[in-house]
């Protein structure tokens, strides 16, 4: 699995790569419902490029994968549960997926959600 | 739905009974959390989801319980409130949101009828269900939207709260059965969904009270297969009870419990059922003289398949050496430091032996954080510190630690322990740290590494088909071979890693083996390899029964 071993060559894995893994694995997340921009104009640049990853920012440094998740939160849910839940589950299917060490994932809570529960 | 039938008696759950109700699950979750904690989708025993659902359905019922209001709504509302506080983990945070839903649905009830049940069910369903972008099928969810419906049903007919729970918990057993078949990675690990099976012990505790049976203690309770083995009984043997009796079969007609623990009874103490794909597991102790009744008894029930005897007075007799003081090297400022992890309380004996100045616990299932780490590095009065993870899952946290640390810490990448015991008698500390660390880093290559554990569950992993109790063994991390014996699991790996080419094979034996068991293995083990020199040393370490170390 590891990647420095390949006998035939190197395999490159892009950002959009694990950002897109990641992008799966926050929409089965529970009590995640949606992702959000960093800021305005980073929403509209995404926006414009139809990034369906937007929310997600993955950082290599020095060989190890950072990623950043910036989401939404259904109101009435335990915020810290939540996040770590979501923190987990990434790193795994990541992980699972890529064969690759995720470093950390750094969860960025931007926003609730309040749902009309009437 | 109209309430209007002449024939509907206005039947109700008031308030008193509703915590009754509450207590009752919460109750029956902690009775049955180890069976949930145990549908693990990986091989390792590290699953919480029994535990987070006790948690979180404790602080829930604490919320609730010293409240003096009568009504039903306000209660939920608590328990809502205690759900939301205390939610821990993923299926924790969904069971808040069911409680959340099913306090939203019941609204500000007096008391709770079919009808508001019924409502406050199907809010449950709602409301969890959007908690999640992409709900996925085959869980905690599943279950929730099968009993809402469940209930939705049984109120065509009744109006009967109670009799709604139970068709309710009836639909919730069905759907947590069908659960593999809707998540595939369930059905590979050959297990039902921890977090529906969660909420169907919560309606089934609520079942049991309204039928009088008992809760705290499984007298009835199925534990997974797994779950019953001698390692369990060694600290229980009880004067009189000398011999531990185990037996698997499988019965010719659904077993009929009570009477299955009644007969045991008769017999010895002790008494332990457990369950998995058809095949029972009896577990007994009885006196010397009656050690042949259980199977004789067991015979007329169904076809055995496999018997376990064993004295228990000669293991008690021959139990594990004593705890005594360990110490660990003092280190002087400017000296080189071993920050070792270590999985039990042998490894750690022998870390300090060879020089180990601090140790960090942990595992296969209990990794030690960054900050444990950390703490054991900067506490350290010297600033040349080496740290020897000794396992890969334990390597991340090990590195984060280095580069937090102010001081010149460096890791050396020992993936197993026999690698870091290795790397360790390398040590020189007041030499040079590059020449230390390039030292110790050679070492890790000089020693081949063996661990054997019980596999918790059946799986399929890398073409080779593991069945639930059988021993695997693994070679340097990777698998090797799946057999029914300790022996066949050992040689496996020993021919595995080509032993016969080296000259020193370790053994070190973990809690859950008994010493007389562990010498056995190693004079087998002699006897196959003569030219090879065999030690036996106490590592202590959990869930492994041995790891090897071959050089």
């Amino acid at each position: 699995m590891n990647m420095e071993i390949e006998p035939q060559g190197n395999i490159h894995i892009s950002k959009q790569t694990i950002a897109t893994i990641a992008f799966q694995a926050v929409q089965r997340s529970y009590g995640v419902v949606g992702l959000a921009s960093r800021n305005i104009v980073d929403g509209l640049t995404h926006a414009l490029v139809k990034d369906p990853t937007h929310g997600i920012d993955v950082e290599y440094k020095n060989d190890l994968i950072n990623i950043d998740l910036y989401i939404i939160i259904e109101y009435g849910t335990r915020i810290k549960s939540v996040a770590a839940s979501v923190a987990n589950t990434v790193r795994y299917q990541v992980e699972k997926t890529l064969g690759l060490p995720v470093n950390e994932v750094n969860v960025h809570v931007q926003g609730l959600r309040i749902s009309n529960l009437d | 739905m109209s309430d209007d039938n002449p024939e509907r008696t206005a039947l109700f759950i008031d308030g008193a009974y509703f915590k009754d109700l509450i207590r009752a699950s919460l109750t029956w979750l902690k009775t049955n959390q180890e069976a949930v904690n145990a549908l693990n989708v990986f091989p390792v025993p590290d699953g919480d989801t029994g535990t987070n659902m006790v948690l979180t359905l404790q602080a829930a019922y604490d919320e609730m319980k010293s409240s003096e209001v009568k009504k039903v709504g306000s209660l939920a509302e608590k328990l809502a409130h205690g759900a939301l506080m205390g939610a821990r983990g993923n299926s924790g945070v969904i069971l808040s949101q069911i409680w959340r839903g099913f306090s939203k649905g019941i609204g500000n009830v007096e008391v709770l009828d079919g009808q508001s049940l019924v409502k406050g069910l199907v809010q449950a369903r709602d409301t969890a269900y959007k908690g999640v972008v992409r709900p996925v099928e085959g869980t905690i969810l599943t279950v929730c939207k099968d009993s809402a419906l469940a209930a939705q049903e049984a109120y065509q007919e009744t109006n009967d709260p109670r009799e709604i729970i139970k068709q309710v918990t009836e639909a919730a057993e069905k759907s947590v059965n069908n659960t593999p078949e809707l998540l595939d990675v369930l059905k590979e690990a050959g297990v039902v969904d921890a977090g529906g099976k969660g909420l169907l012990h919560i309606f089934e505790g609520m079942v049991r009270l309204m039928n009088n049976q008992p809760l705290d203690i499984a007298p009835l309770g199925i534990k997974p297969l797994s779950l019953i083995g001698k390692q369990e009984a060694q600290n229980a043997a009880e004067p009189g009870q000398d011999y531990e009796v185990i037996v698997d079969f499988k019965p010719f007609k659904p077993l009929h419990l009570e009477t299955f623990y009644d007969e045991l009874e008769e017999i010895g103490t002790s008494i332990q059922v457990g369950e998995g794909e058809g095949i029972y597991r009896m577990h007994i102790h009885v006196p010397t003289e009656k050690r042949y009744e259980p199977i004789d008894y067991t015979m007329t029930l169904g076809t055995i398949s496999k018997v376990h005897i064993e004295n228990l007075m000669e293991q008690t007799g021959n139990s594990h050496p004593p705890e005594e003081e360990i110490s660990l090297n003092p280190v002087e400022p400017g000296q080189i430091a071993v920050v070792a992890v270590s999985p039990g309380i042998g490894f750690t004996k022998i870390f300090a032996s060879l020089g180990a100045a601090s140790i960090v616990e942990g595992g296969q299932t209990m990794n030690p954080s960054t900050q444990e780490i950390l703490t054991a590095v900067e506490k350290l009065p010297t600033d040349k510190i080496i740290i020897l993870p000794n396992n890969k899952n334990i390597l991340m946290s090990a590195q984060s630690a280095a580069e937090l640390a102010v001081k010149d810490v460096r890791v050396i990448e020992t993936t197993t322990l026999p690698q870091g015991l290795s790397a360790m008698l390398r040590l020189i500390p007041g030499q040079d740290m590059d020449k230390v660390t390039a030292e110790m880093k050679e070492a890790v290559t000089d020693v081949e590494s063996g661990a054997i554990t019980t596999a918790v569950r059946s799986v399929d992993i890398d073409g080779i088909k593991i069945a639930e109790g059988e021993i695997i063994s693994l070679h340097n991390g990777s698998l090797v071979s799946s057999e029914e014996n300790l022996k066949d699991g050992c040689f496996n790996f020993l021919k595995a890693a080509q032993a016969e080419q080296y000259e020193l094979i370790t053994l070190f034996y973990g809690e859950n083996i008994s010493q007389s068991a562990a010498e056995e293995m190693a004079a087998m083990i002699q006897e196959e390899y003569p030219d090879q020199i065999i030690e036996l040393q106490f590592g202590g370490q959990p869930h492994y029964q041995f790891i090897i170390s071959i050089e």
